[in-house]
């Protein structure tokens, strides 16, 4: 029983039934929404409009499938048969790279053979020219003229066990990277510094289990959004860190430091708004880190007021509402509803250096910065995870490109003249290796006199 | 899309599309004589597809890398080449553009009716690994479809000599034991540039979305593709699965790699891949 089940748990037809599964798990993470792709509000509402539907999904952990028990039970298994059909094929790998022993087989009667075919050898060329030409071309030979074995790209074998490796490699820094992943955002506007304090962090971020969070320290000096026809086309973020270096960020370009990146995603108007009374002395000001691009509304308060604030980057009024052409920061305005204790007191529209009077304040808009917003991760074990693609990818080269090719064959006299008799296999292929060796053997003997095959 | 572009495109579309129906006039009518002529065509409208992609460089500034027009427009001429450079090595491959151009044809008014405007170069795509990642990933599609294409002209050609019926523009196709590898070999080299896409996407996802892997739609549906290439190889390798089962197999397998082309972004929106330029 326990041998029959473990030769069922190291067996091909067990990868190739648990790569189904992880295929039919996949597609099922396509079709169940899942909560790391949602925002919270759809998530709930969803909940709301399925509640048993979501419970069932939800007790099997199918809302999270990726990271579900079901999931790791099935990636557990994967690599407990990886790693058994592994073992196994060592020896087959040993056997498959070991050159042939004894004397090589007759070329004409050689069994498993595709290829099969007689030269005449051209005058000046004799057997050991043929073995040293097919040296030349990668074979390992071995025998003389009286009978020789030629193999080409016999370490191929290994490759399989080097693509197989890739995928532990990839788990081994996966796992790591997952203890020690620290996940964060943080959003800055020019000038303000950084010291790496975790309580600054949006929301509450997503502590490592090995290891502290980043440690870093810098200010923002200047964001630079560049948006070219609508489209965000740069987001040059310049910073100086702690010992005075000056560093720059841009998307597909973070801030990397103590294991960590900065990644600028989100940008963003910090304005600084100023409550002044009648005399012109400032009652109340600050700097604001609107969430109010695309056209979200986002509130402050000043002064005992709030204001409800719109934004338009490139402002105009259309039929007589506001409007913006773009996304472009080319005449930013802010549309300003002000609040106290629930009822609007007045609504106008606010430029950079402009003022909005209400009551007996006015609000004032000093000052336009930006604010960007920064994800930020910290994990080890990316360069394990990046050795293991790269293994995979060279790995997968090796094995498929540059398969085994065996050659056996014979110089023999006849009637005076030279022949030579030959038989070829490779691995994979039977009809395209005759092909293979044909155009092989007539450019090594520069001659189509092949007299048979 | 700018008016030279335009017109070069539609002129593609019309010859590939005039090819398509060569081909389908060949084999109904059993007139191989005129599938030469078709070549001759298809590389006509691979010249014009050619133009209509200098014409679209020269006027956004950067090659068609993001949204469905571009990705069929270049994934089409990839398609292209790769058929005519297998057909100009060995005649009697010409004939895979049988199934690799209505492919092509599909794929290209698909493009065309979704987002063919003019966009500078998003910046989350202004990284290196882009080419890296977009071109692997065209080989690995243009390999997938010869092997669909060769997987379609065996069991054309089965079906022709199992019914004892002769037609001469089966002829013209390799032998089926012939065919039957050029589908592993195809598949493989296929397995072997999507391998290197999805590291390649995955190195550059780090810096752009902060994780090599993060389950999105796109990244899944093209795990599962390569999953399906893998299981396709280890069925030929390992059980012996060759002839019409393995001609099925490269068939049904190019759905998967269609899906997660155009498929995905098509149905959901909540991909982060910027296969569409946000």
């Amino acid at each position: 029983m326990y041998s029959k089940f473990m030769k069922f748990l190291s067996s091909l037809r067990f990868t190739l039934l648990l790569i189904s599964l992880l295929g039919v798990m996949f597609l099922a993470g396509l079709w169940i929404p899942q909560r790391s792709l949602l925002t919270q509000a759809m998530y709930n509402q969803w909940k709301h409009n399925s509640p048993s539907l979501v419970a069932f999904f939800e007790a099997l952990g199918f809302t999270s499938i990726y990271a579900s028990p079901l999931m790791l039970i099935l990636w557990c298994l994967f690599f407990i048969n990886l790693a058994l059909v592994m073992w196994q094929r060592i020896p087959l790998i040993k056997k498959r790279i070991a050159l042939p022993e004894g004397q090589p087989g007759n070329p004409e009667s050689a069994p498993g053979y595709p290829f099969h075919a007689t030269y005449h050898l051209p005058a000046g060329m004799d057997g050991t020219t043929i073995l040293s030409l097919l040296r030349k071309r990668g074979f390992a030979v071995i025998g003389d003229s009286n009978g020789f074995c030629g193999v080409k790209n016999r370490f191929s074998p290994i490759a399989f066990g080097l693509f197989h490796i890739s995928f532990f490699l990839i788990l081994l820094g996966g796992m790591i990277s997952v203890y020690t992943r620290f996940t964060g955002l943080i959003d800055l506007a020019e000038g303000e510094s950084f010291q790496g304090e975790t309580v600054r962090y949006n929301a509450s971020p997503q502590m490592p289990k090995i290891g502290p969070p980043p440690r870093v320290s810098f200010t923002v000096k200047s964001i630079l959004p560049t948006l070219t026809s609508g489209v965000p086309t740069g987001l040059k973020v310049r910073m100086v860190d702690g010992r005075g270096v000056e560093h720059e960020a841009d998307v597909n370009r973070p801030y990397k430091t103590d294991n960590s990146s900065f990644i600028v995603s989100t940008v963003g108007p910090a304005p600084l708004f100023v409550v002044q009374d009648r005399s012109g002395k400032e009652i109340d000001g600050a700097y604001m880190k609107l969430n109010v691009m695309g056209g979200k509304e986002d509130v402050f308060s000043l002064a005992g007021y709030q204001f409800r604030a719109t934004f338009y980057p490139d402002y105009y009024l259309k039929n007589g509402a506001p409007a913006s052409h773009s996304p472009e920061f080319k005449n930013p305005v802010f549309m300003i509803t002000v609040e106290r204790q629930g009822k609007a007191v007045t609504t106008g529209t606010v430029t950079k250096g402009g003022s909005l009077g209400f009551d007996d304040y006015q609000l004032m808009l000093k000052e336009l910065p930006y604010w960007v917003r920064f994800s930020v991760f910290k994990e080890r074990g990316l360069f394990i995870i990046y050795a293991g693609f790269a293994l995979a990818s060279l790995a997968v080269v090796w094995r498929f490109l540059f398969y085994r090719r065996e050659v056996v064959g014979i110089v023999r006299e006849e009637e005076g003249e030279s022949l030579l008799v030959v038989a070829g296999r490779s691995e994979f292929y039977k009809s395209l290796t005759e092909d293979e060796f044909t155009a092989m053997f007539n450019k090594l003997l520069d001659t189509d006199g092949r007299t048979d095959t | 899309m700018s008016n030279f572009e335009m017109i070069f495109f539609w002129i593609s579309l019309v010859i590939y599309s005039l090819a398509t129906g060569g081909y389908i006039y060949s084999f109904v009518f059993k007139n191989p004589r005129f599938m030469p002529k078709m070549t001759i065509l298809i590389l006509i409208g691979f010249l014009t597809h050619t133009i209509a992609i200098c014409a679209r460089y020269q006027a956004q500034g950067h090659l068609p890398w993001s949204g469905d027009y571009e990705s069929a427009m270049m994934g089409g001429w990839f398609i292209i080449a790769g058929t005519l450079i297998v057909g100009w090595r060995n005649k009697a491959l010409q004939a895979l553009a049988t199934a690799s151009v209505p492919l092509v044809v599909i794929m290209m008014g698909f493009g065309v009716m979704r987002n063919p405007v003019l966009t500078p170069m998003a910046a989350s795509l202004k990284n290196y690994w882009l080419y890296i990642h977009v071109y692997f990933a065209w080989l690995a599609f243009g390999a997938y479809t010869l092997a669909m294409a060769a997987g379609v002209l065996y069991l054309m050609k089965r079906k022709s000599s199992k019914s004892g019926v002769v037609n001469p523009s089966y002829e013209r196709f390799p032998s089926l034991d012939r065919l039957d590898e050029l589908i592993f070999r195809y598949v493989v080299f296929g397995f072997i540039t999507d391998t290197i896409m999805i590291a390649a996407g995955a190195i550059w996802a780090k810096d752009l979305w902060g994780s090599y892997w993060s389950w999105d739609p796109v990244e899944t549906w093209s795990l599962i593709s390569w999953l399906s290439y893998g299981i396709c190889i280890h069925l030929r390798i390992t059980f012996g699965w060759r002839n019409e089962r393995l001609a099925w197999l490269a068939i049904a397998a190019l759905s998967t790699v269609i899906i997660s082309f155009f498929g995905v972004t098509f149905v959901v929106d909540s991909s982060i891949h910027t296969f569409q330029v946000r």
